[in-house]
């Protein structure tokens, strides 16, 4: 009997590796996979352009009801604005240089093509080490929310950041089937898989040890990969936490906290952003995930006619741009959106998404992850012990306090609660994200 | 002694007494009220309502179609784009689009509009405007009445994703049973609107439109069709927009048709009967071809329900969102649709390449039940009705809390999403005439199983009208 319950009790300390084979049909029984580092450059055509503006010309509008502002999804008047700017103004040629200034590659593992940005600083000071850091987006973002920390990250001295000795060497991949990396032919490729590919790109680069960051998708995935393989993780990032929420423990805790937060370990700053708990944890939660919802289970169907119209695919994307980014951008007509980014930024996001026709293999992952465990919780009970940081943004759609977050995360080196910013921190809050990852890790440096 | 003991049991009656009063006053007051549902007049046209009255002619309507038309629609199947499905997906992931791609190549090259637009005008359509919108409906007459017989007027209201459209099959047999073999006792005239923000039914401008608008705006409908008594009947929104006509008109409705039903309120009974229903079915009132269809429950009850709703899930909170892409991309609108004419017609057909789709419609019904979405340009509009319905919880709204007296007839058909029993029903619908397990078919019954649904309709109106039950509502 107590054999039985301090094994029933004990943890397993890391998730197990496995492998696997994404590509077309069989897996090849013979030879080794072709392990070189390819350079990629993205290209366009007129073709393409072309393409792209007879869809926006032949774009068919809907009146939104009166008064609607964002409240209905995006507003179709403010749409017509994007799509103008869009077919009259936004140059995608230009737009790809800009994504070329980074050096693109790609590398085959486990079947499918990997691609991912590689950026070395270009100047390293005498005596400064370069950290390797890997850092993964989410949905729907891209490989391209990280252009502006880039620099920040490998050059911080040139951006008036002097957060210690570090300076860091950036690699952002692109999650199969996001981007211009391939999309897994095969079911089941969740975020397990992917952290595995991921080791398997930092070793194929020649490092053993790396920091590694992430939000959205991005968060589970670098989660997943401190708990496979913690002895490669010298200290994991987060800009987004995700926990599973039931349990009769955490349920008083969250009756308690609003009185007596002290006696449950809230703070201050944890009440302001949990509660009122139902508006913002329920019926926010609610409103917001439908797309979630249907993605998790009918991916197919969701994206399909957004891989065919390029206005239907921006205004689902965007419309996350907006909310994500502040709640009470739902109130204004305009989404708010060029108040945070450039209609450029924007549409060089979902540019991604259109020219790679990667819509729905990125919806698939939702039902991929769902499936097997419906509230992502299980791999919660797997702890995660290597140095962690926490960037907790006031506007990121749920807030995760800290004595929560301990459940899983065993080793939390640094926990902050950020002035400002929404869910897609590395494209709107870049300056202030970078500071955090860069106390961080010099934290962990001195550990 | 004996004194002190005479006031112990007073005191103890008294208690006992303080308590049954108030259960009484407790049942009484919890007991579903059956006032009446207020009938919710409105403007949903463009600005300010205008001073003069409403223009209330009813004019005829015929679909019409253009070369441009069909030339825009060709060019955007022929550049659609397509994304491979994983291998061995078949329709668990949504539409297949492998299938997909058969049938848009048939879209292109044998499906004929043209034809189809002549099919659908060959019943009476018609316009009116009704609270400052342009209802469009389809009144079908009976071709020959007996002497001295008059048509019964039937309402029937379409849902979501169908159309007045999924009524084509099912209008000849009520307005002409006797050749069709179903006798000639009950002969019905039949008016199939169509919801406003639907098919020709201009959209709402204004927020707010939900299913008791519309409700009302049928209810005007029938009142300025001349109509004093009528059936009425739905599935799908059809369900609700019938059910809360019921709600508003009782005196008006003689007979309320259901071929689904849902329940909003749930309470203890409820989770009692899922959880030991299977094993004490007669203890909850459920019938063995009730058990067999809802257990077991987690399967066929909490994880379809998850795994079916995410379309009402994105629709009821960002429908212009969900629809933008859709109404520019038909190849797209296609996919959303087809998926549900396939799991909605039997869950199982998931599991095959073609999602079973053909087995029980053919491609030209569903792409002209697609094209009216498509041409009219409905479909973001027809999402909103999910939002102006759900947007406030589930079980929130007045007449979810209020029962129907009216005669109620349901049909109860196999592979309907969920399936709801007499049990539960009855609840709501206080005065449930006939309830029939219906040998087979799924959510789209007119669509689907036209003389299965017709003849259960003809069987609950003779009901009603033998036994005169609409007479007997209580006030």
């Amino acid at each position: 009997m107590l054999l039985y319950w301090l094994r029933s009790g004990h943890k397993i300390k890391t998730i197990d590796m496995g492998d696997g084979w994404w590509g077309p049909g069989e897996r090849p029984l013979k030879g080794k996979e072709d392990a070189s580092i390819r350079p990629f450059k993205i290209e366009t055509s007129d073709k393409e352009i072309e393409d792209l503006h007879q869809r926006l010309d032949r774009f068919r509008f809907t009146p939104h009801v009166e008064g609607a502002a964002f409240h209905y999804g995006f507003n179709s008047t403010y749409l017509r604005k994007v799509v103008a700017y869009w077919r009259n103004q936004f140059d995608w040629r230009k737009q790809v240089e800009v994504l070329n200034k980074y050096p693109h590659f790609h590398t085959t593992i486990e079947g499918i093509d990997i691609h991912f940005i590689h950026v070395k600083p270009s100047y390293v000071p005498h005596g400064r080490a370069v950290r390797p850091l890997l850092l993964v987006h989410g949905w729907p973002g891209s490989f391209y929310e990280f252009y502006k920390i880039i620099p920040l990250l490998t050059e911080p001295a040139k951006h008036g950041l002097n957060e210690g000795d570090v300076v860091f060497e950036v690699i952002c991949p692109s999650i199969p089937g996001y981007g211009f990396s391939e999309a897994p032919h095969q079911k089941e490729f969740d975020s397990i898989a992917t952290a595995r590919i991921f080791h398997k790109l930092m070793n194929r680069l020649g490092f053993r040890e790396y920091y590694i960051q992430g939000g959205d998708w991005g968060s589970r995935i670098t989660t997943n990969m401190a708990q496979m393989l913690p002895q490669s993780v010298k200290g994991l990032h987060l800009n987004l936490v995700f926990i599973a929420r039931q349990s009769l423990g955490r349920l008083i805790c969250i009756m308690l906290g609003a009185y007596v937060p002290w006696l449950v370990g809230f703070t201050r700053e944890d009440v302001r952003r949990f509660y009122p708990y139902m508006q913002k944890n329920v019926y926010d939660l609610l409103r917001e995930s439908g797309y979630m919802h249907i993605q998790a289970t009918k991916p197919d169907t969701a994206g399909c006619g957004l891989n065919d119209s390029p206005v239907g695919l921006a205004a689902y994307i965007l419309e996350k741009f907006s909310t994500w980014t502040d709640k009470s951008f739902l109130r204004q007509d305009d989404g708010g959106l060029e108040s945070k980014y450039s209609l450029d930024e924007l549409l060089t996001n979902v540019m991604i998404y259109w020219v790679t026709s990667s819509i729905v293999p990125s919806m698939r992952y939702y039902k991929e992850n769902f499936s097997k465990d419906p509230d992502l919780s299980a791999h919660n009970r797997v702890g995660v012990y290597v140095p962690t940081g926490i960037a907790a943004f006031p506007q990121e759609i749920a807030h995760v306090p800290r004595v929560w977050a301990k459940d899983v995360y065993k080793n939390i080196i640094t926990y902050s609660y950020m002035p400002r910013g929404g869910h897609f921190a590395a494209f709107e809050e870049p300056k202030l994200l970078a500071q955090d990852i860069m106390q961080f890790v010099q934290k962990v440096e001195q550990l | 002694m004996l004194l002190s003991k005479g006031i112990y049991s007073g005191i103890m009656l008294l208690e006992v007494l303080l308590v049954l009063g108030t259960l009484l006053i407790y049942f009484l007051f919890s007991k579903k009220k059956e006032e009446t549902l207020p009938f919710k007049d409105g403007w949903w046209g463009r600005g300010q309502k205008p001073l003069t009255k409403e223009d209330s002619s009813i004019r005829p309507f015929k679909v019409e179609t253009t070369e441009e038309e069909l030339s825009d629609l060709f060019r955007r199947l022929d550049q659609a784009r397509f994304t491979e499905p994983l291998e061995n997906s078949c329709f668990h992931y949504g539409t297949n689009s492998v299938h997909l791609r058969k049938i848009v190549s048939y879209w292109k090259n044998q499906f004929n509009w043209k034809k189809q637009v002549e099919i659908l005008n060959k019943y009476p359509q018609f316009k009116t405007k009704i609270q400052g919108l342009d209802i469009h409906f389809v009144h079908v007459k009976p071709p020959r009445l007996p002497e001295g017989r008059a048509a019964k007027p039937l309402l029937m209201v379409h849902g979501w994703p169908g159309s007045f459209y999924e009524f084509y099959k099912i209008i000849p047999l009520l307005t002409d049973p006797a050749s069709h073999g179903l006798g000639d006792e009950h002969i019905f005239e039949v008016i199939c609107p169509s919801i406003p923000g639907y098919g020709f039914s201009e959209a709402p401008h204004k927020k707010d439109f939900n299913s008791v608008s519309a409700a009302s705006v049928f209810y005007e409908l029938m009142l300025r069709l001349g109509f004093n008594e009528f059936y009425i009947q739905g599935g799908d929104w059809g369900w609700l927009i019938c059910t809360n006509l019921a709600q508003i008109a009782p005196n008006h409705v003689k007979g309320l048709h259901l071929n689904m039903v849902s329940v909003s309120k749930l309470g203890l009974t409820h989770l009692l009967s899922v959880l030991l229903g299977q094993y004490f079915p007669g203890l909850f009132g459920f019938q063995d071809e009730d058990v067999r269809r809802m257990f077991p429950f987690l399967k066929k009850g909490l994880y379809r329900i998850l795994s079916e709703s995410g379309y009402a899930h994105i629709q009821a909170t960002k429908p212009d969102t969900a629809g933008c892409g859709l109404n520019d991309s038909p190849v797209g609108l296609a996919a959303y649709i087809l998926e549900k004419f396939s799991s909605w017609t039997d869950i199982e057909f998931q599991n095959l390449e073609d999602g079973g789709l053909e087995r029980k419609f053919s491609l030209d019904d569903l792409l002209t039940n697609i094209m009216i979405y498509w041409v009219s340009g409905c479909i973001v509009s027809s999402m909103r009705f999910y939002k102006e319905n759900l947007q406030k919880g589930i079980g929130t709204q007045k007449h979810e809390k209020l029962t129907v007296q009216v005669p109620t007839g349901i049909a109860s058909f196999p592979n309907e999403i969920l399936h709801i029993p007499q049990a539960w029903a009855k609840k709501k619908y206080t005065n449930i005439v006939s309830f029939h397990f219906m040998p087979r078919g799924g959510h789209f019954a007119a669509f689907e199983e036209p003389e299965l649904l017709a003849k259960d309709i003809l069987q609950f109106v003779d009901k009603v009208e033998k036994e005169q039950l609409w007479k007997k509502k209580g006030e």
